[in-house]
C-alpha cells in the first residue's frame, strides 16, 4: 500500500511562558522553524512569550 | 439505623459464615462517623449565656416556673429583640441590653462553638479538597516565578532572533 501522505502544513501549541496553562494553536509549514511569538496571556493580562511545544507535549 | 452494617447489602458469603461484620472498607456514612452525634447534656458556652437568673428576670429570655413547670414567655418575643438589638447596634448601645438569642456576643459565642463542628476548621484539621484547591498554591508560584524571569526571557528571546538563534529552547 501506499504511504499515507502527510499535509505541508502542521497545527502546532504555543505554549505561554508564565506558566499558566494558556495556548494558542496555530498552522505553520511543516518544514518551517519552530515557532515563537510574544502574545497577550489573559491569565496574568499580560503579553509574554509563547513557544511552541513539541508533539510530546514538552518545549525543548 | 443501628449500624451500618445491617443497612448496607453484604456481599455472598461462602461456606463460612463471619459471625461480627468486618468494618466496610468503603466510606463509611455520617452517622458511623459520628459527625452529627451531640451530646445534649455536654457544656455549651452559647447555651451558658442564656441562663435566666430568677432573681433578676431578663426580659429576652423565658423562664420557668419550677412550682408549676410551666414556661413563662419573655417579655419581649425574638422578633421585637431582633428589632431593638439591630436598632441599639446603629446606635453603639448593644452593651446595655439584656443579653437575648439577638445579641452579638451570643451570636459570637454560638459560631465559635458551632465553628469546630464544622469538618476541617479544627486545630490540625484539614478536608482533602479538590485537585485545583490543592494545587492551587504551587501553581500560582510556579506562576509568579515566570513572570519574574519573563522580561530576562524576552531580552534573550529578542536578542537571539527571535528564538532563530536558540539551539536549546528553554524549559517550561
Amino acid at each position: 500500500m501506499a504511504k499515507k501522505v502527510k499535509s505541508r502544513t502542521t497545527a502546532v501549541r504555543l505554549i505561554s511562558m508564565a506558566m499558566t496553562g494558556y495556548y494558542r494553536t496555530l498552522i505553520r509549514p511543516r518544514t518551517h522553524r519552530p515557532l515563537s511569538m510574544l502574545k497577550y496571556d489573559p491569565v496574568v493580562k499580560k503579553k509574554v512569550l509563547f513557544l511552541e511545544a513539541t508533539k510530546g507535549g514538552k518545549a525543548k | 439505623m443501628s449500624s451500618p452494617a445491617t443497612t448496607r447489602p453484604t456481599p455472598p458469603t461462602g461456606e463460612t459464615p463471619a459471625e461480627e461484620p468486618l468494618p466496610s472498607p468503603y466510606t463509611p456514612d455520617r452517622e458511623a462517623k459520628g459527625a452529627h452525634k451531640q451530646d445534649p447534656t455536654a457544656f455549651s458556652p452559647s447555651r451558658a449565656l442564656l441562663q435566666n437568673n430568677p432573681s433578676a428576670r431578663n426580659p429576652f429570655l423565658p423562664q420557668k416556673n419550677f412550682r408549676t413547670g410551666k414556661w413563662i414567655s419573655p417579655r419581649f418575643g425574638l422578633r421585637q429583640q431582633a428589632d431593638l438589638v439591630k436598632l441599639a447596634i446603629r446606635y453603639n448601645v448593644e452593651p446595655l441590653l439584656p443579653l437575648g438569642r439577638k445579641s452579638t456576643e451570643f451570636k459570637a459565642t454560638r459560631l465559635a462553638e458551632r465553628g469546630l463542628r464544622i469538618k476541617g476548621t479544627g486545630i490540625g484539621q484539614k478536608v482533602k479538597g479538590h485537585k485545583w484547591e490543592r494545587t492551587m498554591e504551587t501553581r500560582l508560584e510556579d506562576r509568579r516565578k515566570a513572570m519574574m524571569e519573563m522580561p530576562e526571557m524576552i531580552r534573550l528571546w529578542k536578542q537571539r532572533g527571535h528564538g532563530r538563534g536558540w539551539q536549546r529552547w528553554p524549559k517550561r
